[in-house]
């Protein structure tokens, strides 16, 4: 029912904004870079929306969009060097971004996520600097906007992490965590472009606070 | 017929007004197609990425001149104007490699370098914290290295053959006069500088930069930490002391101070020490660093620190033991740092300092003062120009002087006489790295000083090549002459000695990938002007000293084979001899060591939130010379070999608390590093003799540290 209605929704939205070549072209781009799997079609997404962005000059989404689909061939990389030169890439385009509009919950939160790749690359070394970078992206993440799932998920992960190694209780970890699960029904953002990823991350951390 | 002529000319002439196809293929400069390739009209959306072979076709609503566009990552955007009117356009794309990657050649030969955490390096700045036996210090930790060799009980560096006065400190380039702190007589010291302090080091065994000069064997260069991102307190209470430390943090600014109190007089009270000890060191110190960002490309670094310690002992007669002479020093240090960074531009760079340093030693012997003052300034500015992405070039100029006053007995008269100099030192430098390609760089470069206390004008070269043949593999290649100026304690007797002088030639190969290591080095040092005493006479000093050091070097690295562990193995083979200073013909140094090998062993587990560290070293025997054989027989004596087992624990019981205990020699080794022999031979004509040995076999060190911060989750482990 939901998704029907959703689908109403989008189909509704997407007719209104026909014309708008912008908003039409990201939407396509945006639903490839969430599909991509290979890094050609990775590549290919973001190929797209760095002309778009370099095109519009005002936008931020593109560059988001671009960062975003670098930051996931990281995630999928083995060897931490490359996970770096990927990392690399998503963090240039996401300085893009920010210097189109610098308090983006959304922007601060993608830039949380990269230290929080950054971190996995070398824990022992990175730990410690990282950590507390990316729980701080968290945190003005959701400072700027309390109802930003994407920004709550990845603050339950951070937190989890913490507990889980110093053995301290996850309570507070999971309450975040169950926010976050409240706002990816509830938030919904006026912008159609606005990011809807990340419930995936959600999921899985629910096993652990069961 | 006509019309349909018409009707195919006005639609082929739309289309032609609607739509231009382009095609090409894009390729790298050996001609190979580049897949995944951004091609694209400029300010538009029109465009595709280039398919797996390279070529690419899209078509286009844009009209009149415009700019096609290629992009790709690692490769310099090509950029070409066409003419879109609708007739097919075909473009043939070659795009031209960017340098500045990772994986391109870089200048290694002689180098370690530690820091920016992204790059691969061979050792981070956290290694010189966790290394088991290093007890947190930098030397320490860089003695775990090649081209080091262990001299126990003086905890300096020792670099190929080299005094430990010719391995000098750069902190953000400015030098350090002094980098260790007081020890007593045979008793190791420790560097005046934390490693958590810094975000990068880069320990060069030889053959760097022009930009470091008055540095006969080796350069030491700190980059500190730039500003810190988070509110915090730390305090640390030790089996030695304790300290204090706090970090403010503003929206362009950070400071941080800190203050620390070291007595080990309560712990030589528990633990037996070799040393007669009348008063055991204690010491005062405090640092504050303060860091801005200025403008949008600007940023400053203010540092400063003092130390101020003190202790006193007795020096027992070799010939008699119940004779013994009373030592005390006071030493009172202040050094402070200022650097500037700039860019300019896209291009330019500008960065430069002020560094001055003040150490005061009161020495007495048995109540007869020996102290000295030496005060030092340094200026320096260096401007820095990326031609292109292929050449880069940069040159500065800066002021060293110094200003050196020592009260010594002098031996003839028994009266206290004034000995003293004054050195400013105005030097020019300039350097270029030049890429022929990823594979092959050249730097070449060359220092120039006027030395205004002896009125001499030089100009000393240096010059490097690297060359990539594969992916990983790597050859460089390093020439250069160095000088400096000959230790205060000659200079002052003579004010117009000579620098000293050494040539160093380095042929190195190594494979760094993610976590592993292999390098291999070898070296030819030559010396030359060194000081000598002429017939022996302290008094009468020439530059007539010469001497070698040559020597083959492995370093082996592996953070990867077994879970949790990082491990690495070094090992240093050194020939070296010198005719300088007393020595009645060429010898070999007693401060040198034939064969040094290290292990270094890391394991955190995490079920225990415990890091293990274990670090096994070994030196082969020192030269000394016996006085009761003839001099023909200069250092040919060697003392039994060194080893040293040392241990660390670190653990985590919470997120802010770590406890941290450490002890050197587990084993509990007789380590003698030399003999000292009496000044006169006793009733049966025989100089006696007496080991310099650790002055306890064991150093224990307990810590307990705390963070308080905002975020819980930060602790002291990266000062550790």
């Amino acid at each position: 029912m939901k998704t029907k209605l959703t689908f109403i929704l989008s189909l509704m939205l997407s007719s209104a904004i026909a014309n708008d070549r912008y908003t039409d072209q990201m939407i396509k781009n945006i639903e490839t870079v969430y599909k991509a799997q290979t890094n050609e079609e990775f590549q290919s997404a973001i190929n797209l929306f760095e002309r778009i962005g370099n095109a519009e000059k005002t936008k931020w989404e593109p560059f988001y969009y671009a960062s975003f689909g670098y930051l996931m061939q990281a995630v999928r990389q083995q060897e931490g060097s490359k996970k770096d030169q990927f990392l690399d890439l998503a963090a240039s385009s996401l300085d893009k971004a920010k210097a189109i509009k610098e308090n983006e919950s959304e922007i601060v939160a993608l830039e949380g996520f990269i230290y929080m790749i950054r971190l996995t690359v070398d824990p022992a070394t990175r730990g410690p600097q990282y950590s507390s970078m990316a729980m701080q992206s968290f945190g003005k993440a959701i400072g700027l906007n309390p109802e930003n799932p994407r920004a709550l998920t990845f603050m339950a992960q951070m937190q989890y992490g913490t507990a889980q190694f110093f053995k301290s209780p996850t309570t507070e970890a999971c309450q975040t965590l169950a926010v976050a699960f409240e706002k990816y029904e509830t938030y919904k953002s006026d912008n159609p472009l606005a990011p809807t990823w990340g419930k995936g991350a959600a999921d899985d951390m629910k096993e652990q606070c069961k | 017929m006509k019309t349909r002529f018409l009707l195919l000319f006005t639609i082929s002439s739309l289309s032609a007004f609607s739509q231009t196809i382009v095609t090409g293929i894009v390729t790298d400069e050996k001609g190979e197609g580049i897949p995944g390739a951004n091609v694209f009209i400029q300010d538009s959306y029109d465009g595709i990425s280039s398919d797996a072979d390279g070529k690419f076709s899209f078509s286009t609503d844009e009209k009149g001149s415009k700019f096609l566009v290629v992009t790709f990552v690692g490769y310099k955007q090509f950029q070409q104007a066409v003419e879109l009117n609708g007739q097919p356009i075909k473009v043939n794309v070659s795009l031209r490699e960017e340098i500045n990657q990772l994986d391109a050649v870089v200048i290694s030969a002689g180098s370690f370098t530690a820091g920016e955490e992204k790059r691969r390096t061979i050792l981070k700045p956290i290694d010189i914290a966790t290394t088991a036996g290093a007890t947190a210090d930098i030397a320490g930790a860089l003695n775990t290295l090649p081209g080091t060799t262990k001299v126990g009980e003086s905890g300096r560096l020792f670099v190929r053959g080299g005094d430990s006065n010719e391995a000098r400190t750069f902190i953000d380039g400015m030098v350090v006069l002094d980098a260790y702190g007081p020890s007593a007589p045979n008793t190791p010291s420790r560097g005046r500088f934390l490693p958590f302090m810094f975000k990068g080091t880069s320990f060069s065994t030889g053959g760097y930069s022009a930009e470091y000069g008055q540095a006969l064997s080796s350069a030491l260069v700190l980059n500190s930490k730039d500003k810190a991102e988070m509110n915090q307190t730390d305090i640390g209470i030790m089996s030695v002391g304790a300290d204090v430390a706090h970090t403010q943090v503003w929206d362009r600014a950070s400071l941080s101070g800190k203050i620390q109190y070291t007595n080990v007089r309560p712990y030589f009270g528990m633990i037996n020490q070799e040393v007669d000890w009348k008063t055991p060191p204690a010491s005062l110190e405090g640092s504050a660093a303060y860091r801005k960002q200025i403008g949008k490309d600007g940023f400053v670094k203010f540092f400063g620190n003092f130390n101020q310690s003190d202790y006193s002992l007795f020096i027992h007669d070799i010939l008699d033991p119940q004779v013994k002479y009373q030592y005390d020093l006071g030493n009172d240090y202040r050094y402070g740092n200022g650097s500037y960074l700039q860019s300019l531009n896209e291009n330019w760079t500008m960065r430069g300092g002020l560094s001055y340093t003040y150490i005061q030693n009161k020495v007495k012997i048995d109540g007869i003062p020996l102290g000295d003052v030496e005060k030092g300034i340094h200026a320096k500015a260096v401007l820095e120009n990326s031609v292109s992405d292929r050449i880069e070039i940069r040159f500065g100029g800066e002021l060293i002087e110094r200003d050196f006053e020592a009260t010594r007995q002098n031996e003839n008269s028994n009266q206290a006489e004034l000995l003293s100099f004054r050195e400013p030192i105005t030097a020019a430098f300039t350097e270029g790295e030049i890429y022929a390609s990823k594979r092959f760089v050249t730097k070449v470069g060359g220092r120039m000083e006027y030395n205004n206390l002896i009125d001499q004008l030089s100009v000393d070269p240096r010059l490097s090549v690297a060359y990539k043949p594969g992916k990983q593999g790597q050859f460089a290649l390093a020439y250069g002459t160095f000088r400096q100026t000959s230790k205060n304690e000659y200079v002052m007797f003579n004010n117009n000695l000579n620098p000293e002088k050494a040539d160093h030639y380095i042929l190195n190969y190594q494979v760094i990938n993610d976590k592993k290591t292999f390098r291999v080095e070898t070296y030819y040092k030559k010396y030359y002007q060194l000081v000598k005493f002429e017939n022996g006479n302290l008094q009468q000093l020439n530059n007539k000293g010469r001497g070698y050091a040559k020597g083959v070097e492995f370093f082996w690295r592996d953070n990867e084979t077994i879970r949790n562990v990082d491990y690495w193995i070094s090992y240093s083979y050194l020939d070296t001899e010198r005719d300088y200073l007393y020595f009645p013909s060429s010898a070999t140094p007693s401060f040198t060591s034939k064969h040094n090998f290290s292990a270094v062993y890391k394991h955190f587990v995490t079920s225990l939130k415990t890091q293990f560290g274990l670090t096994y070293s070994f030196a082969s025997g020192r030269t000394y010379f016996n006085p009761n054989n003839s001099l023909e027989d200069f250092n040919t004596d060697k003392t039994p070999f060194y080893q040293d087992v040392s241990a660390n624990i670190a653990y985590l019981p919470k997120s802010n608390l770590i406890i941290y205990l450490s002890c050197t020699n587990l084993l509990g080794r007789d380590n003698i590093f030399g003999y000292q022999y009496s000044v006169q031979p006793n009733a049966n004509g025989e100089f006696v003799s007496r080991a310099i040995r650790q002055a306890a076999p064991r150093f224990l060190f307990v810590g307990v540290f705390i963070t308080i911060s905002k975020n819980k989750s930060v602790n002291q482990l990266p000062n550790l």
